[in-house]
C-alpha cells in the first residue's frame, strides 16, 4: 500500500501544537521526587538533545527528498523534532531543572553525532539517511519515551508526550514509506550505492559514532532502572515495520541495521565488548578537538511566547 | 396602424457611439509606450483606460521603501524615449514614477486617458467589427485593444490559517502602508522574493526587531548600485549617442547571461558559484549560509539582486525564520516549532497575483468564447501577441514574453513594436478584423514548449512562472534578441483576414466576411 504524501502533508499542517497550548504552571512537579531529580535531568537532557540530532538529520533528509512532497514534508519534521527539543526543555524548566538561561549539555557521544551530521549528513545519499533516521526514531525516541512515561507521573509530562507520540507516529509511518520507496530503486543502484558509501569517511565514522551512541543510551537507562528489553523491543520494530514494506529488505543498509540491531538486543553477544570499549574510549575523546557546537542549537527555547530578537540569536 | 411603429421609434433614436481605433488598457510604462507609437504611426484616434487616477501602474503601487528596479536604469526605459537623468545605475521606484509621468507629459498622453476607469469586461462584437469595453457603468468601442494591464497589477493577502484574526497591521508589499510608523517596533516580514529582499534593509534600519519568515531562499547577486556621476548625466543630456553605447553594451552583457539564466548550462553552474561565494564572503555563519543557499537551479526562480540584503539580516535586530509558519495568530505567528512570535506588525511580501490565465476582467472573443475559460489550463497566444478567436487584440506581456536575463521593458517595446504593426495593418488596409489562424498559433506553441525543455525554469523548482501542472506559459526561451527579432516581424500571413472591401464588393452579411 502506498501512502498518499500529500494527504499526510494535509494532515501534518492540520496537527501542529505549540508549548503555548500547554499550561506549564498546573500541578503535578511534586510528583517527581528530589532524589530522582538529578537522573531525570540528565535523562531528558540526552532525549532533548537526540531529538535536536533528529531535527537535523532531517534538515539533511529535505535535500535529498525523492520529490517536493515529501521535501516539504521533511522541512515540517525537522521544525517538529525542534519542537519536541523545546517541549521537553520547557518540561526541565517546569521541574526547576534549568538555571536562567541554561541549556543542558549534550553527553561525548552525543556532541559526536551533532559533529557528523554537521559535517557529513548533507553529503550522504537518501539511502542512508533514509534508513539510519528511522532507526533512531523507533530505538532511541521510541524506548526513551516508553521509559519516561513509566517513571515519571507528571501529568503535564504525559500531556506534553502525547503530542510528542502523536508526531513521532507520523514520523514513523513516512520514514519506512521513504525506506520502501528507497527499495524501489534497481538492485545495481542499492548495491553501487552502498559500497560506494561504506568505503567514504563519512558513513565509517559515522559507524563508529552510532555504535557508542546507541550503547550509551542504552546503558544509561539500565543505570536508571529500565530494563533493557524496552530498548530491544522498540529496536525490534525497526524490523517489524521494515518487513511490512515490499521494497525495505532490498536495502543494503536496512539489513546491516537489521543484524546489528540483533547483537545490540542479545546482551550476552560479544558485539557489547566492542560497543562498550567505544563507549569507554569516547570519554578520552579530547574535548578541545570538538568545534563549536553549530549555532543551529541557539533555537532551542523553553520560552513558548517571543517577541523581538535577543542579542546573539540573529546568526541563528 | 400604430402597433408596429414602435420598434422603429426605437431604433431611430439609437446615438451613434464613438468608435476609437484604438483602446489601450492600462496607463503604467507599458501603456503610455504603446499610446506614444500609436501615434507616431499617425494613429491618434486613441483613448487609454486608468483604474487609479494618475499614470505609473506597478511603480505608482510599489511604493514600499527600498523599492527599485533590479535591471541598471539604463535599460529600464523604452530606447525612443531613454531618460538621461537618472539618479543612481538601480533607480528607485519614485524616479521611475516621475519619468512615467514625465512621458505622459512630454508626450502629451493625459488628454487621451480616462482615470478611475477600470475594465470590467471586454467583448468582441462580431457584427459591427469592434470591441466593446466595460469599465463599470462606462462603455468603450474600438476598432482595436491593447491590452496593457500588466502582469504585477494586483496582489492579496496570502491565504494562511488566522490570517483574519490578527489584530497588528497588515501590510501588503505591493499595497504599501505609508501612514504605518515601523520604527521601534517589533515586524515580522514573510517572504523573501524580489521585495522582501529591498524591504528587509530599510525595515531593519527603523524597526525595533525584524523576524524575517523564509520558506525558500533565492540565489541572491551583488547589485552595485552607485550614483550615476554628474559628469555622465551632463553627457548623456548632450550626446544621446554615449547613452545608446551604454545601453547596447548593458544589453549585451544580459544577453551573455541568457546562456545561463535562460538555458539550464555549466554557465548556470557558474553562476551558482558566484551566489554561493557571495553568500561565502557576506555570511558568517556556517548555519545561516546554509539555509540561505538555495536548492534549485539559478534563473529557476526569478534572480534576486541585492549588495545589502544579507547584511541586513545579520543586525543586531534581526533574525532570519525557517520554520515554517503553522498559522497566524492574534498577537503574531506561530512556527511549527512550537513558538509564537508576538509582532506589532506582519509584512506580506509574499509578490503578486500573476495572471497567468489572462487579465482579471472576461474577454470574450469572436465566437463568444471565453479567454480566461481557453486559458485556464494552458495559455497559448502567437508570438505572445495576438491569440486565435480574440481578433484585434495585442497582448504585452502575454503567454510565453517574460525575460529572464534582460530588461522587461526591452521585450515590452517588441510588443508594442508588434501591435503598431498590426493595428497599421488594419487602419491602412481598411480591414475588418484579422485573427491569428489556429494552425500558426498551434505550430508557434509546439515549437515554444519544445524550446522550453532545456530552460533552467523547467529544471525542477516550483515558482510563478509555472501553472500548477508545471507548463510553462509565462517565459520566452530565448534570447531577447530573437524576442526582438519575431515580434518586428508582423506577417499579416498569419492572420485570417475580414476585410470592410470584401464587404463592400460582394455585399455580404459582414459577419461572414472572413476570407
Amino acid at each position: 500500500m502506498t501512502m498518499d504524501m500529500e494527504e499526510m502533508l494535509a494532515k501534518i499542517k492540520d496537527r501542529q501544537w505549540a508549548l503555548a497550548d500547554i499550561d506549564w504552571d498546573a500541578p503535578g512537579v511534586e510528583l517527581i521526587s528530589e532524589d530522582f531529580k538529578p537522573k531525570l535531568k540528565a535523562f531528558m537532557a540526552d532525549l532533548c538533545w537526540i531529538e535536536n540530532v533528529g531535527a537535523r538529520g532531517f534538515a539533511a533528509m529535505a535535500k535529498k527528498a525523492p520529490n517536493p512532497t515529501i521535501a516539504e514534508i521533511y522541512r515540517y519534521f525537522h521544525a517538529e523534532e525542534q519542537r519536541h527539543a523545546n517541549a521537553e526543555l520547557a518540561l526541565l524548566k517546569r521541574w526547576g531543572m534549568l538555571e536562567e538561561g541554561e541549556i543542558p549539555e549534550p553527553n561525548v557521544n552525543i556532541r559526536m553525532a551533532i559533529e557528523w551530521l554537521d559535517t557529513y549528513a548533507d553529503d550522504m545519499p537518501l539511502s542512508v539517511l533514509g534508513t539510519v533516521i528511522p532507526m533512531l526514531e523507533v530505538a532511541l525516541d521510541g524506548a526513551l519515551l516508553k521509559f519516561l512515561l513509566e517513571e515519571v507521573h507528571d501529568p503535564v509530562c504525559h500531556q506534553v508526550f502525547e503530542k510528542i507520540n502523536n508526531d513521532e507516529s507520523r514520523h514513523i509511518a513516512v520514514d519506512f514509506e521513504v525506506l520502501d520507496m528507497i527499495g524501489h530503486a534497481k538492485a545495481r543502484k542499492l548495491a553501487i550505492d552502498f559500497v560506494s558509501n561504506l568505503a567514504s569517511p563519512g558513513l565509517i565514522i559515522g559507524g563508529l559514532m552510532y555504535l557508542p551512541l546507541l550503547n550509551r543510551m542504552r546503558n544509561n537507562i539500565v543505570d536508571m532502572g529500565l530494563q533493557p528489553e524496552k530498548l530491544y523491543a522498540a529496536m525490534n520494530r525497526f524490523e517489524k515495520l521494515g518487513r511490512r514494506g515490499e521494497f525495505t529488505h532490498r536495502v543494503p543498509l536496512f539489513q546491516v541495521l537489521r543484524v546489528h540491531s540483533k547483537m545490540v538486543v542479545d546482551s550476552e553477544h560479544p558485539y557489547h565488548l566492542l560497543a562498550n570499549s567505544l563507549v569507554w574510549a569516547s570519554e578520552f575523546y579530547p574535548r578541545a578537538l570538538f568545534r563549536p557546537i553549530p549555532t543551529w542549537f541557539k533555537e532551542l527555547t523553553h520560552e513558548p511566547v517571543t517577541k523581538g530578537v535577543k542579542n546573539g540569536m540573529n546568526a541563528a | 396602424m400604430t402597433v408596429t411603429e414602435l420598434p422603429v421609434k426605437k431604433a431611430r433614436t439609437k446615438k451613434p457611439v464613438k468608435v476609437h481605433t484604438t483602446l489601450v488598457i492600462g496607463a503604467g510604462f507599458i501603456g503610455l509606450g504603446t499610446a506614444i507609437k500609436l501615434r507616431e504611426a499617425g494613429i491618434d484616434d486613441l483613448v487609454i483606460l486608468e483604474r487609479a487616477d494618475r499614470v505609473g501602474g506597478t511603480w505608482r503601487d510599489a511604493s514600499y521603501p527600498g523599492a527599485a528596479c533590479d535591471i541598471p536604469s539604463q535599460l529600464y526605459s523604452f530606447s525612443f524615449a531613454k531618460n538621461p537623468g537618472w539618479s543612481r545605475a538601480y533607480s528607485p521606484s519614485a524616479e521611475i514614477l516621475e519619468h512615467i509621468e514625465e512621458l505622459a507629459e512630454r508626450f502629451d498622453l493625459v488628454k487621451d486617458i480616462q482615470f478611475n476607469t477600470a475594465v470590467t469586461k471586454l467583448e468582441f462584437d462580431k457584427r459591427e467589427a469592434r470591441w466593446e469595453v466595460t469599465a463599470g457603468r462606462k462603455k468603450f468601442y474600438a476598432r482595436t485593444v491593447v491590452v496593457a494591464s500588466g502582469p504585477l497589477s494586483d496582489a492579496s493577502l496570502p491565504n494562511i490559517t488566522g490570517i483574519e484574526d490578527f489584530e497588528g497591521a497588515k501590510v501588503l508589499s505591493a499595497r504599501w502602508d505609508n501612514d504605518y510608523d515601523f520604527a521601534g517596533k517589533s515586524i515580522a516580514v514573510i517572504g523573501t522574493g524580489a521585495s522582501a529582499i529591498q524591504i528587509i534593509p530599510e525595515l531593519v534600519k527603523v524597526a525595533g526587531s525584524v523576524k524575517v519568515f523564509q520558506r525558500t531562499p533565492g540565489w541572491v547577486m551583488p547589485r552595485l548600485d552607485v550614483e550615476t556621476p554628474e559628469i555622465a548625466k551632463a553627457v548623456f543630456e548632450k550626446l544621446p549617442v554615449a547613452q545608446q553605447v551604454t545601453r547596447s553594451a548593458l544589453f549585451l552583457a544580459h544577453e551573455a547571461a541568457a546562456t545561463g539564466l535562460v538555458w539550464n548550462t555549466p554557465i548556470t553552474s557558474l553562476i551558482q558559484q558566484i551566489g554561493k561565494l557571495h553568500i561565502r564572503m557576506t555570511v558568517k555563519d556556517k548555519w545561516l549560509r546554509r539555509q540561505l543557499t538555495p536548492e534549485f537551479r539559478a534563473g529557476c526562480k526569478r534572480m534576486l539582486m541585492s549588495s545589502d540584503y544579507y547584511p541586513a539580516l545579520q543586525a543586531d535586530n534581526c533574525k532570519l525564520i525557517t520554520w515554517p509558519i503553522a498559522k497566524i495568530t492574534p498577537k503574531g505567528l506561530q512556527t511549527c516549532d512550537a513558538l509564537q512570535h508576538e509582532v506589532d506588525a506582519i509584512v506580506f511580501a509574499t509578490g503578486y497575483d500573476v495572471h497567468l490565465g489572462g487579465p482579471p476582467y472576461p474577454i470574450t472573443g469572436l465566437d463568444g468564447q471565453l479567454l480566461q475559460e481557453e486559458w485556464s489550463g494552458h495559455p497559448e497566444a502567437y508570438k505572445s501577441a495576438s491569440a486565435h478567436g480574440y481578433p484585434n487584440l495585442f497582448f504585452t506581456c502575454g503567454p510565453n514574453s517574460g525575460p529572464g536575463h534582460n530588461s522587461l521593458l526591452v521585450y515590452a517595446q517588441g510588443q508594442i513594436e508588434y501591435a503598431v504593426s498590426g493595428i497599421r495593418a488594419i487602419v491602412e488596409q481598411d480591414l475588418r478584423w484579422i485573427d491569428v489562424k489556429k494552425d500558426v498559433q498551434d505550430s508557434y506553441n509546439v515549437s515554444m514548449q519544445k524550446r522550453l525543455r532545456s530552460t533552467t525554469w523547467m529544471s525542477g523548482c516550483s515558482s510563478w512562472y509555472l501553472t500548477e501542472d508545471g507548463f510553462n506559459a509565462s517565459m520566452y526561451p530565448g534570447f531577447a534578441t530573437q524576442y526582438l527579432r519575431q515580434m518586428q516581424d508582423f506577417r499579416i500571413r498569419d492572420y485570417e483576414v475580414a476585410s470592410n472591401a470584401a464587404t463592400r464588393l460582394w455585399n455580404i452579411p459582414r459577419d461572414l466576411a472572413a476570407v
